[in-house]
């Protein structure tokens, strides 16, 4: 069981690196559903072993949630909004990839050397897990910072979530029920909105560049 | 006498199974896309027919042009006999480790490249050039990947690696062997010219690149040449599927019927993974040139992070 | 009863999905608003005899103690006076043509479900589900922000909606880190929950609660507009409807901080008084002030300097909350209420000069005293509030937090706050004060208010606040008494 969630914890890991790599919308969609997969496959062990265990149910209640909404739904909708958003160009780092790759390893070694300093979540077999999905967080804010168009920051935004989420599966099994669906109602609810102003922000100037909002300085 | 064997063994799967892979690669891709494609054993025949001509060598070249088949092949043989096929047969002595195995590779790699600068044509040059910065932004990636999984096993013997990996009860839900399989992954692309990289089924003089260093030869020494990077692709993948995915310890049969068993399922692992090579090629598209440096330096991260994680686990 | 409260809003949504016409509209809106000031007030009259609202349903997940009752009343009172206001300005507005009827219906489904995650997230006993709720003011403020659909107005709304979500984001992995502490303290059915959170303070895991607190104040100060994560604020700020941005600056912000003094207090609890929190809220406080300090001078619009008053503002309460002594605290909170009044009241007023005027920017407005005799009259004594002045409540309350920190024997940050405050003072009086005097008056514009029930509102604060000043109210120090008694608990 632990050695198939260190499994987990690592590929997605891996998927964040490759979210890092890509260059287009597309395959930031792609990377992310693949991540979303592999969390929901994530959230489904631990679901199937805790009703074996205690007979809850919560968390596949969850996984099929997680399916639904990060696999499915918010893809598909991420697709739509691209499609919608005429204005393309291929670039849109502010460096390029390798130093974007590296600064994720940065991330990753910065992580461990200050969560493996911090006891009480140096016991036991969670530490890497941990120290893994805490790298994805910070992994998705870097996306944040440097990809430009709307599109990005709302996966870059996205992956912070699917970070979050893990953390706490990883490190304390599960928030509560009520709470773990709120959460996920939450995000659906931002990433509808954020994707419906992309689309207005496309509307108003023809570009989702974030850099160019430059008028709300000070 | 278990020496002999193993020679024996060795040379002769790998030479005979290389070309097989580039057959399955292409059928497979010939019928995704609806053709027919040629016999599977088509490179087989090319080889044959090959070593009966006779080359033609340009006249300004030097010694090197004509030394340089020879040692693509031989150093590619050499290699082969470093990466066993099987771990059942057990020679007293082994040759070779990892870092000579890369080392070796890196040998043939730079006749190649002089090769193809010494015959003066602009394609040679121009593949030399690319092959050189690929190969020196994989190289490092490789390094690290196969040593972080060297010092989990305690040795750099690829035998000893591989028979390690046999008591680790399926190595892929590891962490540390899920980045440094992945990172191989890459670099196996990277290196025998898949298509990510490199397309090993175009001419065309702005994307090729190992076909571009051996545009000049023909007859016998282009067969050399060819026959020499199909091996280096099976030794990479023999590596990468031995080490990954060990099968020797199910078989509980000794003696050569054990070896038969054995070398069997060894080359059912190879067609499979033909066959998701040859997925993968079809559903991509060549990498940019200049976007090679992106997935070296992903290569290059998971080996790290690989080699980071055995520190945490302990392997 | 508490329940009701929650439900209020929701039938209010539900009532602008049916009604079409727009005097039902109005009418509905500020129904539901009365309804929710009673209902604060029998609620605060039962945490006044109790203690605390606790209802068995649902998993005992309703919970008000003095703490929350405080916020709470806050957001029903100013949600009653935005929606008196709101009628007068969106009727000016339809009249003008920037609006329609479609888009009223929106800005009041909207408005009233941000009254309802706000409500929420005050009534809750779940850390994760005041999280839940405080990530949903966000969302369902975000479309306000940009309810004018410029290309500011959506670049503000942008720039909320995305800083605001990754900032609350972290706070939820110090949430998370906060429930990893309590493993093996409490029972795995009350994980978060903040009575036996703040019961079981003494036992739960120290290092990781110091990393789930910082996530925390990153995350919920974020929202607060604390220094440096407060680039959102101005923009929001001066982007949305002046009614909503009377409802960010009013009642928005006090629930994020209300957030952060909830955890703060587990903190202490658990660490007995430490000097780790007090030392990082009062840094991040002095930061905030001093920000201000430095950007009200170069400000052009004035609703970005009033926005600019609320950080300063939310770092004087942080200040006072990281101090952690009984008198600070009361000041905190109480500047809290104070602020929440005041600031208000100058949104509310700078609606009415932007109808009028049709610029935010301050140096194109002349003349106030002639156009808008009663609203620039307001304007600037409620400008003299907001800086400092006695008699007004917002002094008041300053001087406590200033004169406890002075009890701290902590010379340097009280003269600092003091310099600070001085300076944002001057800094309002040299680039507002222009606005009211002159005689350039612009010619499409005729003398007169506008906006009558918006007059009546802000006047209505103007009083309040004056009166709060001069004298607070026994039931309200003693509300503000047991809040404190909560907080430093026993």
């Amino acid at each position: 069981m632990s050695n198939y969630l260190d499994a987990l914890s690592v590929l997605l890991l891996i998927s964040a690196f490759v979210l890092m790599g890509n260059k287009r919308t597309n395959a930031y969609i792609k990377s992310f559903k693949m991540q979303s997969i592999l969390i929901a496959i994530l959230t489904g062990v631990m679901g199937i072993n805790s009703l074996l265990k205690d007979g809850h149910v919560d968390m596949l209640v969850v996984c099929a949630v997680v399916i639904g909404i990060k696999v499915i739904y918010i893809p598909y909708l991420l697709n739509k909004t691209c499609k919608n958003v005429a204005y393309r160009v291929e670039k849109d780092f502010y460096f390029n990839i390798p130093i974007l790759i590296l600064g994720c390893c940065f991330i990753v070694v910065f992580t461990y050397f200050s969560l493996s300093t911090t006891t009480g979540i140096n016991s036991g077999n969670i530490n890497m897990q941990v120290i893994n999905s805490v790298s994805l967080i910070l992994i998705g804010l870097f996306f944040m910072i440097s990809r430009k168009k709307a599109i990005g920051l709302i996966i870059g935004f996205l992956v912070i979530e699917n970070g979050i989420f893990v953390t706490a599966l990883f490190a304390t099994q599960g928030m509560p029920f009520i709470v773990d669906m709120g959460i996920l109602m939450d995000i659906l609810v931002a990433v509808i909105i954020m994707g419906m102003m992309a689309f207005r922000i496309d509307e108003k100037f023809v570009s989702t560049d974030g850099n160019k909002i430059k008028d709300l300085r000070g | 006498m278990v020496e002999a064997v193993y020679l024996i063994v060795q040379i002769s799967v790998i030479i005979l199974i290389a070309p097989l892979v580039n057959g399955i690669i292409k059928k497979i891709k010939a019928l995704t896309q609806k053709r027919t494609g040629g016999p599977l054993l088509q490179m087989y025949y090319d080889l044959f027919k090959m070593l009966k001509k006779t080359a033609v060598v340009s006249d300004v070249s030097s010694w090197i042009f004509k030394v340089t088949p020879f040692i693509v092949f031989s150093t590619a043989v050499a290699a082969a006999l470093i990466v066993p096929v099987t771990t059942l047969i057990k020679p007293r002595w082994f040759p070779g480790d990892l870092i000579m195995l890369v080392s070796i590779f890196a040998l043939g790699r730079f006749f190649m490249m002089l090769a193809a600068l010494d015959a003066g044509s602009t394609f040679g040059g121009m593949g030399a050039s690319r092959e050189a910065m690929i190969s020196s932004l994989i190289e490092p990636s490789i390094i690290v990947s196969l040593i972080t999984v060297g010092l989990i096993a305690k040795s750099t013997s690829v035998f000893e690696i591989m028979n390690f990996m046999q008591e680790i009860h399926n190595p892929l839900i590891h962490p540390v062997y899920i980045m440094s399989f992945c990172a191989l992954v890459i670099i196996i692309i990277a290196e025998t010219s898949r298509i990510p990289v490199d397309d090993p089924g175009t001419h065309l003089e702005l994307t090729m690149v190992h076909e571009a260093m051996v545009l000049e030869y023909s007859g016998r020494n282009l067969a050399l040449m060819e026959l020499g990077a199909a091996i280096k692709q099976l030794v990479f993948i023999t590596l990468l599927v031995n080490i990954f995915i060990p099968h020797d310890q199910l078989i509980n049969i000794t003696g050569f019927a054990g070896i038969g068993i054995s070398l069997l399922v060894y080359l059912l692992k190879i067609v499979v993974v033909s066959i998701v090579i040859a997925i993968a090629e079809v559903s991509t598209v060549k990498l940019r040139l200049f976007s090679i440096p992106n997935l070296a330096a992903l290569s290059f991260i998971l080996s790290f992070i690989g080699f980071l994680q055995y520190f945490v686990f302990g392997g | 009863m508490g329940f009701v409260l929650l439900a209020v809003p929701v039938i209010a949504v539900v009532l602008f999905f049916l009604l079409k016409k727009m005097q039902y509209q109005h009418a509905v809106s500020v129904t539901a608003s009365i309804i929710l000031v009673i209902l604060g007030a029998f609620l605060t009259r039962e945490v006044m005899l109790y203690g605390t609202v606790e209802y068995t349903a649902l998993g005992g997940i309703f919970y008000i103690d003095a703490l929350s009752i405080i916020v709470l009343d806050i957001v029903v009172i100013i949600g009653f006076l935005t929606s008196v206001y709101s009628i007068g300005y969106l009727e000016e507005e339809l009249r003008e043509g920037k609006l329609d009827q479609g888009r009223l219906r929106i800005y009041y489904i909207l408005m009233y479900a941000f009254i309802f995650t706000m409500l929420l997230a005050l009534t809750v006993k779940n850390i994760g589900i005041m999280w839940v709720a405080i990530e949903a003011t966000t969302l369902s403020s975000a479309f306000l922000v940009g309810f004018y659909n410029g290309k500011d107005a959506i670049d503000a709304a942008w720039k909320y909606i995305i800083i605001c979500s990754v900032g609350i984001g972290i706070a939820l992995l110090g949430i998370i880190f906060l429930q990893f502490s309590s493993i093996g303290v409490v029972e795995s059915s009350q994980f978060l929950d903040w009575t036996a959170l703040f019961n079981n303070a003494a036992d739960l895991k120290g290092p990781t609660l110091r990393l789930s607190f910082i996530f925390i104040l990153v995350g919920f100060g974020t929202k607060v507009g604390l220094a440096p994560m407060h680039t959102w604020l101005p923009d929001a700020h001066s982007q949305a409807p002046s009614p909503i941005s009377t409802l960010m600056s009013g009642v928005l912000l006090n629930g994020a901080m209300y957030g952060i003094i909830r955890i703060v207090a587990i903190i202490n609890h658990s660490f007995g008084n430490s000097i780790f929190v007090g030392r990082i809220m009062v840094t991040v406080g002095v930061l905030s002030v001093a920000t201000a300090a430095v950007f009200v001078f170069t400000q052009k619009d004035y609703k970005r300097m009033l926005a600019y008053s609320s950080i300063e503002h939310m770092g004087i309460i942080a200040i006072a909350i990281g101090f952690f002594t009984p008198l600070s605290i009361f000041g905190g909170l109480l500047h809290m209420i104070n602020h929440s009044f005041t600031k208000s009241m100058l949104f509310l007023s700078t609606g009415n000069i932007l109808q009028k005027y049709n610029t935010k920017e301050i140096s194109k407005i002349r003349g106030m005293f002639k156009l808008l005799p009663v609203t620039a009259t307001v304007f600037l004594l409620g400008l003299f509030a907001i800086g400092g002045a006695p008699p007004f409540s917002v002094f008041t309350s300053e001087l406590l937090v200033i004169s406890s920190i002075f009890q701290e024997n902590n010379f340097l940050v009280g003269g600092l706050l003091i310099l600070l405050i001085a300076i944002i003072f001057t800094g309002i009086v040299v680039t507002m004060f222009k606005m009211f005097y002159g005689n350039e008056i612009p010619r499409e514009t005729s003398p007169g208010e506008g906006n009558i029930p918006g007059v009546v509102t802000i006047v209505g604060l103007l009083v309040i606040i004056t009166a709060m000043g001069l004298y607070i109210p026994g039931e309200l120090k003693g509300l503000i008494e047991n809040a404190v008694k909560i907080i430093i608990g026993g």
